[in-house]
């Protein structure tokens, strides 16, 4: 660690040394910069290639409690304690995002400070201590999570999370990268250790630096990771085959709440970088844009008939969508769904509402997009597009992001995908549309109480005619009529019911 | 809980001023101040924004000036009606255009004021000043529009209520206050917000009373040109007239005794605990009022004892939080925790006491309290990153004090606050009769 700390400290002076000399070092494939002169600060992105993909059967959950150890716990040298303090009066720290794929601890801090933070970050990564007492207080909070607020304190996630298990059921992908309940309680210290040295080894990273830092220090980091850590090799990742859907199956989840949360949706075979993702991103921002006006389920759902909050729609997995307006990075998956997420509405709306956003969804499979929806969604992409990423830290985590699906964009996906957006046809988004989204085969899962009586009504077929509070012109009720009676088709064997209680066990 | 307090953690950064020996050259943007003939004032702040350009509206009136009884929320979901359009450009028109020129567009409403916030390039400037001087002119909307919009008002009402902070929140608000409009939470009490669809004239009454130039603020961050963005602004705002009427919000009578509420949540949660003081009213200038927010960071923030104690040693609480709030009025001064184990409540809550205790007869360690002023300029240059992120940190002292000086009078003062400052308000404003204690614990 002293070796490290001492050559940063020296950095200063050595930097515009190594500037004159040519070093090559930015031409390593496991290194990735974003050099920006005017930030005063300093981002780090360190990406090792391990997601809860890999969790061992019965112990989900392994791979994030061993990053948020490392990222929240003591090392060999300070103890948490003490990495808080050294931390604090530089306003800086460091946190570890676990997704399904990958795993990355981040950081960022002020150019002034740097000689303070690159050290305590570097041994998070490097030389954890393992501390029993740090392990039961990150697993004890990842419990919580899953016991209580997951459950109990937000249905919107709940909804979400519960599709994503549904639709991935079998796979690897299945389990939330906070685990299961079993598995976190089935996971030791040593199962945690045996995980870091496997998979935190010294082949299985990519080192991200942007900002005003020292032209050497992204080689610096590389090196000092591959010379600490230990040996390894850079994993390759699990199959992961979802199951066939068959016609329409819901999971409803039983639970004594205000509100029904609505989420629904099917595999697709496209990922960021096909050919069919941009067309089919401009379809699922018309059809509904996260958290914004301009998404026609939102237009039909929300603005006309005030039955909820908002309506939205995604080709991409968007994690935190209740607080977050724009997709964060690093959450990149080899294997996406189209979603749908239809936010709380009362109990006595819910099949109404269900039907109104299964009919727009058969209507756009069947018809397309017109000419003036695909201009005005095109329009709308080509500026909205430039919010994904601000910041230095943004920037870089979409060029890990990009280099995870082997994207070709210079470094610079947004201009890679607003020039994508420029040169679709109306044609390519239709066909696209054919191609990926249907409503014959879709995976519902539905939190509401009295879940029985909902699955009676389903199977029934039962209309679900609307009253509202206030008036609505004619034209809405026109259209209601035709989605209180739009089919349902489903049977017994398609209607599963789970208590609240019992998700996320095992 | 993040989530739940990010609008209190946003003014927080908004005072944290990096060290300069200066008033004038700590804030690291160019800026410039005008104000119209009608009370209208502009500030404009130039940064880096590759084209980019952040346009906030502040509307200076928020749940706080809901004073009338069964109007609560109202500020909220006139917030919601600000959409809804005008003769020139109608709702469905206004969401077009936004929507074709790729414009990010949204609202929100605190206690003390309502923020209409877009991010655009700038070659779409004039077209967002027509569009927001004109809805904020000559808003129009049916008693149809009206009594849809109520619709979602209750959908977000229902949504928050998944939610048990918000249950704990509510009833915190309820419970500490007697007189004055906090009492509410700014998405109002529930049997308001379904009467909501019956005040149709209100909401008009609302619109001429509030949004007037006299009570807003227009704040532009980014790659502005301030000639031409004010002789736009001139050209589209000056014909707005004035007339704010001020609110008749009562004043809060004293405490004189500690107060305590239990609410009990239909979900599962693990229990939930806060303690709050009455506080004092945003003054940066006030050295009592700076060192309070101080001794909330010394005593309950995330290098604090109390914090390592409870969280890292001990594993009582999952989180432990201090808020100490910024707003026109006295408000509260607050310690959340959420607590593991329902047997550890009572102690968590003496822990806190005996932590206020402490620093009532000990001075803080200086280098402590240095940390912190440090944590503070550094978080402040940090957070400036964006127009957007500028902009929503200066909301909040520009809402309340129209006056981008705010800030550095904040930091000007913050660097004269001494352990002994500490320990004054400590003894002062931390005591019994201040407080109100509730406790949310979830079924079984």
């Amino acid at each position: 660690m002293k070796n490290l700390f001492f050559s940063i400290l020296f950095f200063a002076i050595s930097s515009i040394f190594f500037v004159k000399c040519g070093n090559n070092g930015m031409k390593e494939t496991n290194i990735i910069t974003l050099k920006v002169d005017e930030d005063p600060t300093v981002s780090f992105r360190i990406w090792f290639n391990v997601g809860s993909q890999f969790d061992p059967k019965g112990k989900e959950g392994l791979a994030m409690l061993t990053a948020r150890l490392l990222a929240e716990g003591s090392t060999q040298t300070n103890s948490y304690e003490n990495i808080l303090d050294k931390l604090f009066p530089i306003a800086s720290s460091y946190s570890v995002k676990v997704d399904k794929e990958m795993t990355v601890f981040y950081g960022r801090t002020h150019i002034d400070n740097i000689n303070t933070f690159l050290p305590l970050f570097i041994e998070a990564i490097t030389q954890p201590a393992f501390k029993q007492e740090d392990f039961d207080r990150i697993r004890n909070e990842m419990l919580n999570y899953l016991e209580k607020d997951l459950k109990y304190a937000n249905d919107e996630e709940l909804g979400k999370a519960t599709l994503y298990e549904f639709i991935f059921k079998a796979t690897p992908y299945e389990h939330l990268s906070e685990g299961t309940i079993e598995g976190l309680k089935n996971i030791t210290l040593e199962d945690v250790k045996n995980f870091y040295k496997k998979y935190f080894n010294n082949n299985n990273f990519v080192v991200a630096v942007g900002g005003n830092y020292p032209e050497n220090l992204p080689l610096e980091i590389k090196q000092t990771l591959k010379s600490k850590l230990n040996n390894g090799s850079w994993v390759s990742p699990p199959e992961i085959n979802p199951l066939k859907i068959n016609g329409w199956e819901f999971l409803l989840v039983e639970k004594d709440c205000d509100a029904t949360a609505i989420s629904f949706g099917f595999p697709i075979d496209v990922v960021r970088g096909d050919e069919d993702f941009f067309p089919l991103w401009l379809f699922a921002s018309w059809f509904g844009e996260h958290r914004n006006s301009s998404s026609h389920l939102y237009q039909v759902i929300r603005e006309q008939r005030g039955l909820n909050y908002g309506d939205y729609a995604y080709i991409e997995a968007f994690l935190n969508g209740g607080t977050l307006n724009f997709p964060e990075p690093n959450n990149p998956r080899r294997k996406q769904i189209f979603e749908v997420w239809l936010r709380p509405v009362p109990h006595e709306a819910r099949l109404f509402t269900l039907r109104a956003a299964l009919r727009e969804l058969k209507k756009v499979v069947e018809n397309g997009l017109t000419a003036e929806q695909f201009e005005t969604t095109k329009k709308f992409l080509l500026n909205y597009s430039l919010f994904y990423a601000q910041t230095t830290m943004e920037r870089l985590g979409y060029r890990i992001d990009s280099k995870f699906y082997k994207v070709q964009d210079n470094g610079d996906y947004i201009e890679y995908f607003r020039e994508k957006i420029k040169n679709l046809t109306l044609e390519k988004v239709n066909n696209a549309i054919k191609k990926h989204i249907q409503y014959n085969n879709i995976k519902f899962a539905i939190v509401t109480k009295d879940a029985e009586k909902l699955k009676k009504d389903l199977l029934l077929n039962a209309p679900s005619p609307i009253s509202y509070p206030t008036p609505k012109p004619q034209s809405v009720l026109d259209e209601d009529k035709e989605i209180e009676v739009f089919p349902i088709t489903t049977s017994n064997d398609k209607i599963k019911i789970i208590l609240v209680e019992n998700l996320f066990k095992k | 809980m993040k989530k739940f307090f990010q609008f209190f953690l946003i003014i927080f950064g908004s005072v944290m001023i990096m060290k300069s020996s200066s008033i004038e050259n700590f804030f690291p943007f160019d800026y410039k101040i005008e104000t119209l003939e009608n009370g209208l004032k502009i500030i404009m702040i130039k940064m880096p924004s590759n084209g980019l350009i952040s346009y906030y509206t502040i509307v200076r009136t928020g749940s706080r000036d809901e004073y009338e009884p069964g109007h609560t929320g109202f500020a909220h979901f006139f917030e919601h009606m600000m959409f809804r359009g005008t003769k020139k450009y109608p709702g469905n028109i206004y969401d077009k255009i936004i929507t074709e020129i790729g414009a990010n567009a949204n609202a929100y409403t605190t206690d003390d004021y309502t923020c209409y916030h877009l991010n655009f390039t700038k070659d779409n400037l004039e077209k967002i000043i027509d569009l927001e001087s004109d809805r904020f002119q000559n808003l129009m909307y049916s008693e149809q529009d009206f009594q849809t919009e109520a619709g979602a008002v209750y959908g977000e009402y229902r949504k928050g209520k998944t939610n048990p902070f918000f249950w704990a929140w509510e009833t915190l608000c309820n419970t500490a206050f007697e007189r004055h409009t906090y009492k509410h939470t700014t998405i109002g009490f529930e049997e308001d917000i379904k009467a909501m669809p019956k005040m149709y004239d209100y909401s008009i009454s609302f619109f001429n009373r509030y949004y007037r130039p006299d009570n807003c603020v227009l704040l532009i961050v980014g790659d502005v040109d301030y000639n031409q963005t004010l002789s736009l602004i001139k050209k589209y705002y000056q014909n707005w007239e004035k007339g704010y009427v001020p609110p008749k919000v009562e004043t809060e009578p004293e405490q004189t005794k500690p107060k305590r509420a239990m609410v009990k949540y239909p979900g599962r949660t693990s229990p939930i605990m806060v303690i709050a003081y009455k506080g004092l009213q945003f003054n940066p200038q006030d050295k009592n009022y700076v060192a309070t927010i101080l001794f909330g960071k010394l005593a309950f923030g995330i290098n604090s004892e109390l914090y390592k104690k409870l969280y890292i040693r001990e594993q009582k609480v999952l989180f432990l939080e201090e808020e100490f709030s910024f707003n026109k009025d006295p408000f509260l001064w607050m310690i959340w925790a959420q607590v593991k184990d329902e047997k550890d409540i009572e102690y968590v809550e003496q822990q806190i006491i005996s932590t206020i205790n402490y620093f009532q007869q000990n001075l803080p360690d200086t280098k402590k309290l240095e940390d912190i002023k440090r944590n503070l300029r550094y978080s402040f240059l940090m957070n400036l990153e964006t127009p957007n992120k500028v902009a929503s940190i200066l909301a909040r002292p520009l809402a309340l004090t129209t006056d981008i000086n705010s800030i550095n009078y904040f930091y000007s003062t913050l660097e004269t606050i001494t352990p002994r400052d500490i320990q004054f308000v400590a003894q002062n404003y931390f005591v019994p009769q201040r407080s109100t204690f509730v406790v949310l614990k979830g079924r079984e």
